[in-house]
């Protein structure tokens, strides 16, 4: 973005005139102007180290050649890249490079992309090497990466790369001279966060991904940009391929909101689509089993058996549960497909696990469904905070966002989150953290309730909001009067003069964004924690302040999307609620048709409505809630009463082994679509390879029932849906680069702060104790792995790789507490139940607190109770207090 | 005469597989808690006391084990393969044990002109040792190091902590019987026993 | 009796002189600073420095009131000096032994810079393998710590200077000032891009001062006896003062002399380090340490000051004289010093890595036998293609030796590789291994 306050300078690059904020390296310079100037060290996104000494050229005045990576332009500056004298440095530099160089091409995985390949050939480089080359002892490197040191041109882009940008420092150059080589920690295979990053930016073939090697070349492979599947993040990947064969995926710099950066999951996780137990053909349930039969079969059985019930029971007596992975096209269709060819409200997606806790509070506090934010204000904000985020690992790339603001922009980060400050070779955001409230994830609210005490006290709070809503201020500050600085001392152990200085740092802040995730999202606390926090920016005078706002992360690739699809009980497309007249009025004109009654049922209703009868059929669409509900939950159970349950699956999970009829779906790798990420940015989802077997996008599905029930629809491909999603909501018309992110609505914080914030203040400004926990005993919960996310990531192989089983993360001095070692197996005992698990021991886990991977989280169900909150009807695991026990 | 080699001082033949050392934990830190704390106290910035406490280590065992390296590390809030880059770096930091003697003798040109490859000639003859091996017995290892600023007073070795200057082969005998006896030589440098440049050559 | 009148090692030249505080306050030591401290202004002290014509004895001779002067006058947050005693240059010891022998004359330059400067703190970055240096460094600051001389309100002028020894762990590369200061951050110690300088950002990116411990020596005896003093020793105006040259080498008493700048290799030899061992005649002499070019016979009356030695195709350097009699080998002689430089590069600039490799190797090669005319042109090509090309001054410091003895004795190149051609056509030998 061109920055109006930073001067320009005008040069010249080989007798051509380019203007360029001062500042500027004459290597980005001279690309303005279109030319290219070798290099091997040099990357934008790392800090210049000039070590290649490849981009020489010559500028006026300077006697010697300059690096062009490393020389910021200055007014009248004369650069030529391509005189006599720069060409046979170029020349004598790239023999150096090769002298210790290998050139083993044919057999490298690089060939064809390889910068050295490209210049050797651009200088037809001959060499006069003719001593003994350098040979480095081949040393096992990792799962999923491999090096082959000889290769290396030693510019150091991956160490750079996983310092500067990652903040993970895994990677060390190990010794002197030519001999320098990267490695991890001495003979130990590499332990880190396995972005991928630099095997993506090493220039030669010395760093490679071990799931592709020799199986392509470049030119062999068909390349497709479409949109990773897998957190709200939304990055953006080239999915490359030979025919049927996912081989390689990778971002190129610049592209999408991840600027090219991706985490394990977008790197490595790519097989999941290709995993041989992939459904290739509908199924459907004959004398008890699931057989195979054909879509035509499988579609009349389902469509009759639903005219059947609803003309004996009616429309209410069907419900559908949709995950967020779906497309938005798909998420549209299926609440239309429920709303109006069913004719029920009995709607929900997975948003509903957490999401949607957050929505309803910007709804009602900012009136919007959507950030009022992009990833370029949180690069740009003076002041983030970070409450239950988890981001590292939930959400990666917003993560790195927050690192390169911290980092590189000199952000002050406020962080309410679980983890210690713990360094290791993964990176941990509370290590960036200027103010650390270190409160386990079940008392989140806590942090965020000291933050607002400070500002009431200290009298951060802007002033023109006490005589504009005066009894707005007086009911926050009486409420936050109800407990001392003691109590909250006691409950969270943490001064108050922490929560003084950071809520200060705050209140200056001039750019403030508050963001969220799942750990505070999917807890007890998720509504009364984000109505706190927009409580905090409107106290403060940040809400609506330009640059300023609250960025709740979606887990689900695609949680915003649904809620923005409708495909949720109470929300029609856009966010509008259902029960609201003139949004009835509007989208029965637009369908042609009356709408259900507005009182459906979310997910926790309609279990307990099958389990009641009422409820007779059931659509889950890549959900699976017997592996993920609470046991108390009696999903499983709910589920077996029903007359009829339709699976539409990638896997026979554990839910599609119950259905009646389960229907195989492509993955976001075989269809075309768009994703909503978390800042609401809208997103192109294309096909990389065909369908699987018979499977078939989703959305077909619903559209084939729609027709089979009689509705009419129209559509040959996605687009046609997305043509009609455009007609009911804003914000999908252009799947351009950055959105304009939404506006506080006066009106809607208006009404919040004469009467919205009213009911449930008291409740929810109360202090949460600190839970008394027996000796012996654990305080155990869910959480979510770097390497994994929902359950579909656990079918890559591979993430397999590098975790393949669920482990429970405990504190160092617990391990020693209890004797333990690491992989060492307990039994964990709650009131509720127990389960059998293998121990990893993690120093950031908090002593007294063990979270387990809810990707593998079928086995621990058990241990778990649950609640539901009255207002958003997300049901939230508690977490157990668990003893734990060595077994053999 | 057995043989095995070591990896000080060399950066062209690295050997860099690591030695465990007895658990990792707070070991260092039980041990040195009042000078490590007092080298910290040093420098504004904590990865400053790298060095210093790898020095400690190196002191502790002879040589720097892994979990010395996880502890430093801990200690220093870096990781550990950010301990790793650096002491790799450094020619003086072993990875492994050496001989209890480490006699390093300088071959750079100056002291070459006078005599260092002689030197090493004749530690081969009485030890059985080139460089980069170490006794049998575990009490040599020779290295041949690059300059080590005694260039006036070659031919010279460093061993340990102590230089040797103007070495002559009845010197280094008597340093090494020494050595075998006594752990120490009376011969080495110092303190304040610089030869004088006038009378240059005389003994002490 | 010198010739010249001692500065440096004066007080060390003193029977009996143990380099004690004691004997230090009795040779006048510590007088500077009771007459600078909070009496004359900082700046003018930089003035005086200035003003004297010190330039650094490091190696790359910079005036050393100019380079004070770069640093920011309005900032706020803390400075720093590093006193570079990495001293690792083959050829050179005299900063081992201006610490061993009399270090308090380098503790009160450091006080007196870090006054200048304004810097509290300060580090002297000493080679790891001198451990005898480093204690006696650390006993002295003791000592003056406890007479009030460094620390807290030094002599109750409310001047604070604390000093640390901080010992490197083998690597010559850390003498270079920016790799000095990534090696005292804890690094690896490759040298940064520059700019920007240390001046402004140095250790931990604040303003930083690097200077050599002879630099640092001389402060005390320019305060107590006036730059106009000094900066009529030596060749003025541009080489000022003495330099304490190390001469090593086939001489009869090598050491350290200290000298006015200006002195030439013949004095030096002849005179101070009482001529050649086997009274063979000087074929070759490197005047500034390893990283300076090779002279000749032709040379010994060239003045040992900046401007002359490096108009005679060298440089002054670190004033580390070796000197090499009739019949030394200079291909021998390139290829130790190419060993050097080969084992000590960082390794971050691929010339400089990947060129002393190459270097050595075919050094080696010619030196076994099996060499080829070629080589000498693939030799002088590879150091042209190396020099000037890298990020730091060591790529320039390991051509000299080829490209001087080249120059000088090529026909010993020749005649090696004339040798192994003749006997190539009688063996056949392959090429290239060794
Ligand atoms: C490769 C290289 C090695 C150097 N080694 C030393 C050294 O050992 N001691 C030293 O004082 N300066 C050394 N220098 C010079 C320093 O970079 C720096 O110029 C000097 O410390 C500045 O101090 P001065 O101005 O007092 O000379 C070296 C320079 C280079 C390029
Ligand atoms: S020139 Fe050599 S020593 Fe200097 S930075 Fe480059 S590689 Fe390192
Ligand atoms: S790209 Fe400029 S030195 Fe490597």
């Amino acid at each position: 973005m061109p920055d109006s306050t930073v001067p320009v300078v005008r040069l010249t690059i080989d007798g051509m005139t380019v203007k360029v904020p001062k500042g500027t390296l004459v290597i980005e310079a001279a690309r303005r102007v279109g030319v290219m100037i070798p290099h091997f060290c040099y990357h934008p996104k790392l800090k210049p180290d000039a070590n290649c000494r490849m981009c020489l050229v010559e500028i006026e005045k300077m006697p010697k050649l300059q690096t062009a990576c490393s020389t910021p332009v200055d007014e009248g500056m004369s650069v030529r890249t391509a005189t006599t004298v720069v060409n046979d440095a170029h020349r004598s530099v790239l023999e150096f490079i090769l002298a210790n160089h290998p050139l083993d091409c044919p057999v490298c995985d690089q060939g064809g992309k390889c910068d050295l390949q490209d210049f050797s050939h651009q200088y037809t480089a001959t060499s006069r090497f003719a001593e003994t080359k350098r040979i480095f002892s081949k040393e096992y490197f990792s799962p999923l990466i491999e090096t082959q040191m000889n290769r290396c041109v030693q510019c150091l882009r991956c160490v750079r790369y996983c310092d500067e940008v990652m903040d993970v420092k895994a990677l060390a150059p190990v010794g002197r001279g030519t001999m320098t080589e990267i490695k991890h920690f001495g003979p130990h295979p590499l332990n880190c966060e396995f972005c991928g990053g630099c095997v993506q930016i090493c220039p030669v073939g010395a760093i490679t991904s071990r799931l592709s090697m020799y199986e392509y070349r470049p030119w062999m492979l068909k390349r497709v940009d479409t949109i990773c599947g897998y957190c709200g993040d939304g990055c953006q990947m080239t999915v490359q391929t030979k025919g049927q064969e996912l081989i390689e995926v990778n971002s190129a710099h610049g592209a999408g909101r991840n600027n090219g950066d991706l985490c394990a999951r977008g790197f490595f996780g790519f097989h999941a689509a290709s995993h041989p137990d992939r459904l290739t053909h509908p199924l459907i349930r004959r004398n008890g089993a699931l057989v195979q039969t054909t879509w035509e079969d499988a579609l009349e059985y389902v469509a009759g058996r639903i005219r059947e019930l609803k003309a004996l029971h009616g429309g209410n007596s069907v419900g559908g549960l949709i995950s967020g992975r779906c497309t938005n096209e798909e998420l549209y269709l299926f609440q239309k497909f429920m709303r109006v060819a069913i004719g029920t409200n009995h709607v929900d997606s997975s948003a509903r696990y957490g999401h949607v806790n957050a929505l309803h509070a910007m709804r009602l506090v900012q009136g919007t469904h959507r950030w009022t934010v992009t990833f370029e204000d949180i690069l740009n904000a003076d002041v983030l905070v970070l409450v239950g985020t988890n981001i590292t690992e939930t959400n990666p790339i917003t993560g790195l966002k927050v690192k390169e603001a911290v980092k590189k922009r000199h952000a002050t980060l406020v962080t309410i989150e679980s983890l210690l400050p713990v360094v290791d070779t993964m990176s941990n955001i509370a290590n960036l953290s200027h103010h650390h409230f270190s409160i386990p994830p079940s008392d989140l609210q806590n942090g965020i309730l000291g933050l607002l005490k400070a500002v009431i006290e200290e009298n951060l709070i802007v002033p023109e909001l006490a005589p504009q809503y005066p009894a707005y201020v007086n009911a926050v500050t009486t409420a936050l009067q109800e407990f001392s600085w003691q109590d909250l001392q006691r409950a969270t152990g943490i001064e108050p003069d922490s929560f003084r200085h950071a809520a200060k740092v705050l209140a200056a802040g001039r750019k403030v964004i508050v963001l969220t995730g799942p750990v505070l999202l999917r807890s007890e606390q998720g509504y009364a924690g984000s109505l706190s926090i927009l409580d905090l920016l409107i106290l403060t005078g940040k809400l609506d302040q330009p640059g300023c706002g609250f960025a709740p992360l979606a887990e689900e690739n695609n949680d915003q999307g649904a809620v923005e699809m409708g495909a949720l009980t109470e929300f029609l497309p856009g966010g509008c609620f259902i029960d609201d007249a003139a949004n009835r009025e509007r989208f029965s004109t637009l369908w042609k048709t009356e709408l259900p009654p507005a009182d459906g049922a979310s997910l926790v209703d309609m279990l307990k409505h099958a389990q009641e009868g009422s409820l007779k059929a059931l659509f889950v669409v890549g959900e699976n809630p017997v592996a993920s509900l609470p046991a108390p939950m009696r999903a499983e159970d709910s589920l077996r009463k029903l007359d009829l349950l339709v699976c539409q699956e990638l896997f026979l999970t554990e839910t599609a082994a119950l259905a009646h009829v389960v229907l195989p779906v492509a993955s976001s790798m075989e269809k075309t679509g768009t994703f909503t990420n978390s800042e609401g940015h809208v997103q192109a989802v294309r096909p990389s390879i065909e369908p699987i077997g018979e499977s078939r996008p989703d959305w077909e599905i619903f559209a084939a029932l729609c027709i089979l029930l009689g509705v009419s629809v129209e559509y040959q491909e996605s687009k046609d849906i997305l043509k009609e999603i455009r007609g009911a909501t804003s914000g999908y018309g252009a799947l351009g680069p950055t959105p304009s992110p939404l506006k506080v609505d006066g009106r809607a914080m208006d009404r919040y702060l004469r009467e919205g914030y009213y009911p449930n203040l008291e409740m929810r400004y109360r202090l949460t104790p600190q839970k008394s926990r027996p000796d012996g005993t654990l305080q155990v919960g869910f959480g979510q792995s770097l390497f994994h996310s929902g359950k579909l990531s656990t079918r890559s192989k591979g993430l397999r790789q590098l975790e393949d089983r669920g482990q429970l993360r405990i504190n160092p001095v617990d391990a020693t507490r209890f004797a333990l070692m690491d992989g060492d197996r307990v039994r964990l005992c709650s009131s509720a139940g127990e389960m059998t698990t293998e121990i990893k021991i993690v120093a950031r886990v908090p002593q007294g607190t063990a979270w387990f991977p809810d990707h593998f989280g079928q086995t621990a169900l058990g241990l778990f109770d649950y609640a539901v909150d009255p207002i958003t009807h997300v049901p939230s695991f508690k977490t157990a207090t668990v003893s734990m026990m060595r077994v053999a | 005469m057995g043989m095995c080699s070591v990896n000080a001082r060399s950066v062209e033949h690295p050997d860099r597989r690591l030695s465990t050392g007895v658990s990792g934990g707070n070991v260092l830190k039980d041990k040195y808690g009042k000078e490590i704390e007092d080298i910290l106290s040093r420098y504004p910035v904590k990865r400053s006391a790298l060095i210093p406490l790898l020095y400690v280590a190196q002191r502790d065992q002879g040589y720097v084990t892994e979990a010395a390296m996880q502890e430093i590390a801990a200690l220093l809030r870096l990781t550990p393969p950010q301990v790793y880059e650096t002491i790799t770096f450094y020619t003086m930091f072993n990875l492994k044990p050496v001989g209890k003697f480490h006699l390093q003798v300088c071959k750079s040109l100056m002291c070459a002109l006078v005599g260092s490859d002689t030197v090493i000639g004749w530690i081969k003859t009485k030890l059985g040792i080139a460089p980069g091996e170490t006794t049998a017995d575990g009490l040599f290892s020779l290295s041949a190091v690059e300059c080590l600023a005694a260039c006036g007073t070659g031919p010279m070795m460093q061993v340990n902590e102590d230089y040797y200057e103007q070495l002559t082969e009845d010197k280094l005998d008597r340093i090494l019987s020494d050595l075998r006896l006594t752990g120490t030589s009376p011969l080495k440098s110092g303190p304040f026993m610089w030869p004088e440049p006038v009378t240059g050559k005389s003994e002490t | 009796m010198p010739k010249h009148e001692l500065i440096l090692l004066k007080n060390m030249m003193q029977p009996g002189y143990t380099g004690s505080l004691p004997d230090y306050e009795k040779a006048g030591g510590y007088q500077a600073l009771r007459t600078t401290l909070g009496k004359i202004a900082p700046a003018d002290v930089t003035t005086m420095v200035k003003k004297s014509g010190l330039r650094g004895r490091g190696g790359a001779g910079f005036p050393t009131g100019v380079k004070w002067g770069f640093l920011p006058k309005d900032y706020e947050g803390p400075r720093y000096l590093c006193c570079n005693a990495d001293e690792s240059e083959p050829g050179t010891f005299k900063d081992r032994q201006l610490m061993e022998r009399d270090p308090h004359q380098v503790l009160e330059g450091i006080v007196l810079a870090c006054y200048a400067i304004g810097a509290e703190t300060a580090y002297i970055y000493i080679r790891g393998e001198m451990v005898l240096g480093s204690k006696i460094l650390e006993h002295a600051i003791a000592e003056a710590r406890a007479a009030g001389y460094i620390g807290r309100n030094i002599l109750g002028t409310g001047v604070h200077v604390d000093i640390w020894v901080h010992r490197g762990a083998g690597a010559y590369i850390c003498g270079e000032e920016t790799a000095l200061l990534e090696s005292l951050e804890g690094k690896r110690g490759l040298p940064r891009i520059k700019p920007p300088f240390p001046a402004t950002h140095g250790l931990y990116n604040k303003p930083t001062v690097v200077n050599n411990v002879e630099t640092l020596a001389n402060l005390p005896h320019i305060i107590n006896r006036g730059p106009e003093w000094f900066a009529a020793i030596g060749s003025p105006p541009k080489s000022t003062g003495t330099r304490v040259f190390c001469v090593s080498g086939h001489v009869k008493r090598p050491g350290n002399y200290e000298v006015p700048m200006g002195v030439t290799v013949r004095e030096l030899v002849y005179e101070h380090a009482g001529g050649m061992r086997s009274d063979k005649p000087i074929k070759a002499f490197i005047p500034g340490g390893a990283s300076a070019p090779f002279l000749t016979p032709a040379h010994l009356d060239v003045k040992l000051d900046f401007e002359h030695v490096a108009a005679a195709g060298s440089m002054l350097g670190s004033g580390g004289v070796t000197v090499m009699e009739e019949g030394t080998s200079m291909v021998w002689a390139a290829l130790r010093l190419m060993e050097f430089f080969y084992h000590e590069s960082c390794g971050k600039c691929s010339p400089c890595r990947e060129g002393s490799s190459w270097l050595v190797q075919t050094l080696r090669r010619i030196l076994a036998k099996r060499g080829r005319m070629q080589d000498l042109e693939t030799l002088l090509d590879l150091c042209k293609n190396i020099a000037g090309r890298t990020v730091c001054a060591f790529g320039d410091a390991e051509v000299a030796p080829i490209q001087s003895t080249l120059k000088y004795w090529r026909q010993e190149y020749v005649d090696l590789i004339s040798e192994a051609e003749a006997a190539n056509l009688i063996q056949l030998e392959p090429a290239g291994r060794h």
